[in-house]
């Protein structure tokens, strides 16, 4: 064993001995008030206003029986107005219009690029990358050095 | 309720390091104990079951601010961290601690150096020290790696060993 794990182990043991058998703190005198007046707060609310675990049986399952047959209308009643009475290739034909203009999108920023990329001598792209992650760098070393300053004592752990 | 009133809280409020939210937190582990009363009244193990009932409610009360230290906490400056399995002890380990002093001394100096601790360092000392839970445990509590759990405690102890010597310290030359 080196002396590095000499001295963490004699610091463990010689915390351990000051953190041990310490008697518990005494609870503020307010403590047990304030936990009957919650009691009795909670008591006198209506039951559909308290948690849902503490609802009665019945109640919660027909309150999911409620909540599923809502969902399962509205999905069946959104999709059937939509659709109507329409065949299963006008069915395709609408979902490939609706599509349409975003693969429309998709394809002319996928021009875009390569026109830039073309265009653009390669020097300048490679600059642009750099100052775009110098800034992303710069930015987060500030972000952290400002948690650090704001929420870190700095005189923790550092005991040099 | 009165029983254990005090371990309650005195749990909550080293794990929090702060008062008010360990006397909210108390109030809801005892809310929640009232629900389950007719299981606790005659159990054995309602002192183990409010002890971890508030272990966790303080854990979640605290959760909401962990993602955010558990990315910069992993920082390391320069001048307070070195390399983890390397980081010596630049100092002499005293023999002993706070060793002339009462456990109610003892105790408020203990209390007042963990408040001190920010938290990454602070929950896990407690939880190793306190609860007496293994690196693995504390681990899966926090649900960060094993390596930083022993470094954040190894750290813990390197920053509360100086609080409570210099507490210590102060508190003789008033009592004096």
């Amino acid at each position: 064993m080196n002396k590095h794990s000499e001295s963490e182990q004699k610091l463990e043991q010689v915390l351990q001995q000051a953190l041990s058998g310490l008697p518990p703190r005494r609870a503020p005198s307010t403590l047990e008030l304030r936990v009957a007046n919650e009691l009795a707060r909670r008591a006198l609310l209506p039951w559909w206003r308290a948690s849902f675990a503490s609802w009665p049986v019945v109640a919660r399952v027909m309150f999911v029986l409620v909540c599923a047959v809502l969902v399962v209308a509205t999905l069946l009643g959104g999709v059937s107005a939509y659709l109507g009475d329409r065949s299963l290739d006008e069915i395709s034909a609408l979902l490939l219009s609706w599509a349409h203009p975003f693969l429309t999108v998709v394809s002319s920023a996928g021009g875009l690029m390569a026109l830039l990329v073309h265009v653009i001598p390669p020097v300048w792209l490679y600059g642009i990358l750099g100052v775009g992650a110098f800034l992303y760098v710069t930015l987060f070393g500030l972000g952290a050095a400002a948690y650090r300053t704001l929420y870190l004592s700095p005189s923790v752990g550092n005991h040099s | 309720m009165r029983a254990y009133q005090d371990m309650v809280f005195s749990t909550a409020a080293r794990l929090a390091g702060n008062d008010s939210q360990a006397e909210d937190i108390s109030q809801e582990v005892f809310i929640r104990a009232y629900e389950h009363f007719s299981d606790l009244r005659t159990s054995v193990t309602a002192g183990g079951w409010l002890k971890t009932v508030t272990t966790n409610l303080t854990l979640n009360y605290l959760s909401r601010y962990r993602k955010r230290w558990r990315l910069f906490s992993e920082m390391r400056p320069s001048t307070q961290d070195s390399d983890d399995e390397g980081a010596e002890l630049d100092w002499e380990v005293p023999d002993s601690v706070l060793a002339d002093l009462s456990a109610e001394q003892r105790s408020a100096i203990v209390d007042a150096a963990l408040r001190q601790l920010p938290d990454h360092q602070r929950l896990p000392l407690v939880l190793y020290h306190f609860e007496e839970l293994s690196y693995q445990e504390i681990a899966d509590k926090l649900n960060v790696s094993l390596t930083k759990i022993k470094t954040d405690i190894r750290r813990a102890r390197a920053a509360l060993l100086p609080l409570l010597q210099s507490m210590g310290g102060a508190r003789d030359t008033l009592d004096g």
